[in-house]
């Protein structure tokens, strides 16, 4: 089976790329697992994260906590209905750019005979990685919040989290709990990540009775934070929402203290809600507010992982990376119950995947059920808020694990 | 209204004073040796690490570790020029802006290897701190930043009109031949020149880091700025290179303001532009007098 696919991929790529291919194979599989193994003692399970480039610190995160999740299914004894198979995870290095993620997927995907696929951590790499696998009919769970991924007739791609579009509502929702009338000012990079996001707030805010005072692009990668803070203090604005990376974040945050505005800030998701956030502007960062699509109190199997983690790498989980140890289980479910490796099967058990117990259904709703779309039927975002240095659940209601602080 | 502007004059000046910071550098060693140093943020880049090691380690205030950041980099610029620039001087522009340019890429990447792609700040007692004036406020730790970058400027100004060495440079400067055969050791000249940009970009460094994240690409942000800012007060001219890194700073912040947050720099291109239409040489035609 190996040799076959080696051969027609050597044929389609030429000599040297095959050299590489089966030496990068060879050399893979020597380190990564015991090859000499019975095949039913193991299942392979792709993961594509970007491990190095512009999103390599976040990447690397999430590949600790792949390998954290599956330590845990390892652990409690494999797969059982395989005998107890263990699962193994073979990480494939997208590098944060889009081109090198679809001959890495493709690359994965013929060296290895996987089960299942997850990743890879942004929209636009996950977007070319479910193309891949959906022609090579390999089922591929993600974390990425892009609606795009629900669209298009996939068969083989999952979200189980909250999407994109329902982010907005939520960060809209969130400035009615925090103002009775809330003006918010919404800055945003002027590129595609912060464009559509702002869009989604603009669109949805007149329904949720929320004013837009300032509607602001600004290009990424300032030196100075501070000319656009006096515009957003100049709009009269109560609230802001920054659609930002982590750089430029800092920046605002840092001159909103400095000009001593007091303005309730609710930054999304993305570097918002990441440790190192907190680790750059310290204290400032208190009572900012959040949307996730996974946060790490939200129920005891959530707390549990976020402490092994804790001690592990020695900060909390973060929502990608908790969400990814949610989608491994999600994953040793459907094997359990497919009792084959094939991916296939797998798909077939994914799609009638129904949980509401245990660390596949570790997600806020607590519930995971795929609709015809992939898309989680029970998936909502939660909303979160640092406070003391730790990121907690305030929004909404029945997932908040702390009251919502009013600055 | 009134109000809104005088703060965006001040939020321009004081951003505007590293970017001067940063100009002054790359117009010495244009003024004096005659090649562009593409690599001159990477320099801005070094010196905050140097600062954000200083003060990850050993506690040091940013500020303190100026009197190590400056010194470093002047005995890099004495370094490269002596290995490096020495050997393209006469070799015409190409292998100049290669050798700079390719500095910059090296250095860059070089950085992301050794410190990653991890966003580094140092939080001081002053980063979070501002004077407020009545509706005014006033960073402090953007306030010192441009302090310190007025007063080096200064120093500079003086070093070169005072001291044997400045007036040799500024011999060197103007004219190389007629420098040599005054007695003029070119070669030792510009290994100061190098030397005493390098220190600037240091020093901007490590002003920067008590409120800048440093990154490996952090240089990028500044070095376009620093660039228009040499072409816009005349190249070589660092009196030019000061008040065009200061106009460009307070005409960035006013265009956020009023014209666009993404159009910040359209209209430091057009300031720029009709500068250039009207004096084509820049504000000053010629080296400061």
């Amino acid at each position: 089976m190996e040799t076959s696919r080696s051969q027609a991929s050597a044929k389609r790529h030429g000599r040297r790329d095959f050299l590489t291919k089966s030496a990068g194979a060879v050399l893979a599989t020597g380190i990564a697992l015991p090859r000499h193994a019975k095949a039913a003692d193991v299942v392979n399970i792709g993961g594509l994260y970007p491990v190095t480039g512009s999103l390599a610190q976040t990447g690397q995160a999430c590949v600790n906590a792949a390998k954290l999740a599956v330590q845990m299914v390892n652990d409690a004894g494999g797969i059982k209905s395989l005998g107890g198979a263990k699962l193994n995870l073979i990480i494939s290095d997208v590098q944060s750019d889009t081109t090198v993620t679809r001959t890495e997927t493709d690359r994965l995907i013929s060296s290895y005979k996987l089960s299942a696929i997850h990743g890879a951590y942004a929209s636009a790499l996950t977007l070319i990685a479910v193309e891949v696998a959906e022609r090579a009919k390999i089922p591929l769970l993600t974390g990425s919040s892009s609606d795009q991924l629900n669209q298009g007739g996939r068969r083989y791609t999952f979200t189980p989290f909250a999407r994109a579009s329902q982010f907005a509502a939520a960060q809209l929702q969130m400035a009615k709990l925090v103002s009775d009338k809330p003006k918010v000012a919404v800055v945003f990079e002027n590129t595609a990540f912060g464009t559509s996001t702002s869009n989604g707030l603009r669109e949805q805010a007149p329904g949720l009775g929320v004013e837009i005072v300032l509607f602001e692009p600004y290009s990424a990668g300032f030196a100075d934070a501070s000319p656009l803070v006096n515009k957003v203090k100049a709009s009269g604005a109560n609230m802001l929402f920054p659609v930002s990376y982590l750089n430029d974040l800092i920046l605002i945050v840092r001159s909103i203290k400095q000009a001593g505005l007091q303005l309730a800030i609710n930054g999304g998701s993305g570097g918002f809600v990441l440790p190192e956030f907190y680790k750059n502007v310290g204290p400032i960062a208190e009572g900012l507010l959040g949307v996730e699509h996974w946060n790490h109190d939200t129920d005891a199997n959530a707390l549990k992982v976020n402490a092994e983690y804790q001690k592990l790498y020695g900060e909390f989980i973060f929502e990608y990376g908790g969400g990814l140890v949610a989608q491994t289980f999600m994953i040793a479910d459907a094997l359990e119950r497919a009792a084959s490796t094939d991916p296939q099967k797998v798909r077939d058990a994914l799609a009638t995947l129904d949980v509401s117990s245990g660390y596949a259904a570790m997600c806020p709703g607590g519930k995971v059920k795929f609709g015809p779309d992939g898309k989680n039927i029970y998936a909502h975002p939660v909303g979160v808020q640092w406070q003391k240095g730790d990121l907690v659940s305030v929004f909404p209601k029945e997932d908040a694990r702390a009251p919502l602080l009013k600055a | 209204m009134l109000t809104t502007v005088a703060q965006a004059v001040v939020n321009g000046l004081l951003i505007g004073g590293i970017y001067a910071l940063v100009s002054i550098g790359v117009t010495l060693i244009f003024g004096v040796v005659k090649v562009v140093n593409f690599a001159q943020g990477e320099f801005v880049m070094i010196g905050m690490y140097i600062s954000y090691f200083l003060a990850s380690r050993f506690g040091i205030d940013p500020l303190a570790s100026l009197v190590v950041s400056m010194p470093v980099l002047f005995v890099v610029g004495v370094l490269l020029q002596h290995f490096l620039i020495r050997r393209v001087l006469g070799l015409g522009d190409m292998p100049q802006i290669f050798l700079t340019f390719a500095l910059s890429l090296l250095m860059m990447n070089v950085a992301l290897m050794l410190f990653t792609a991890d966003y580094r700040t140092v939080q001081t007692a002053y980063t979070d701190l501002a004077i407020h004036l009545g509706p005014i406020y006033v960073a402090v730790a953007k306030l010192i930043a441009f302090v310190v970058a007025m007063v080096l400027s200064g120093l500079l100004w003086v070093f070169l009109h005072t001291t044997d060495l400045g007036r040799a440079m500024r011999a060197a400067a103007q004219n190389q031949d007629v420098a040599m055969l005054m007695g003029i050791n070119p070669d030792r000249v510009f290994c100061v020149a190098l030397g005493v940009a390098l220190a600037l970009a240091g020093a901007a460094g490590s002003l920067l880091m008590p409120f800048y994240p440093a990154y490996p690409m952090v240089g990028q942000v500044f070095v376009l700025m620093a660039f228009v800012a040499v072409v816009l007060g005349t190249l070589g001219n660092i009196t030019g290179a000061l008040i065009a890194g200061l106009m460009m700073g307070v005409a960035e912040s006013l265009g956020i303001q009023f014209v666009g947050a993404d159009s910040g720099l359209i209209v430091v291109f057009l300031m720029f532009l009709v500068t250039l239409i009207i004096r084509p040489s820049g504000l000053f035609g010629g080296w400061a007098r």
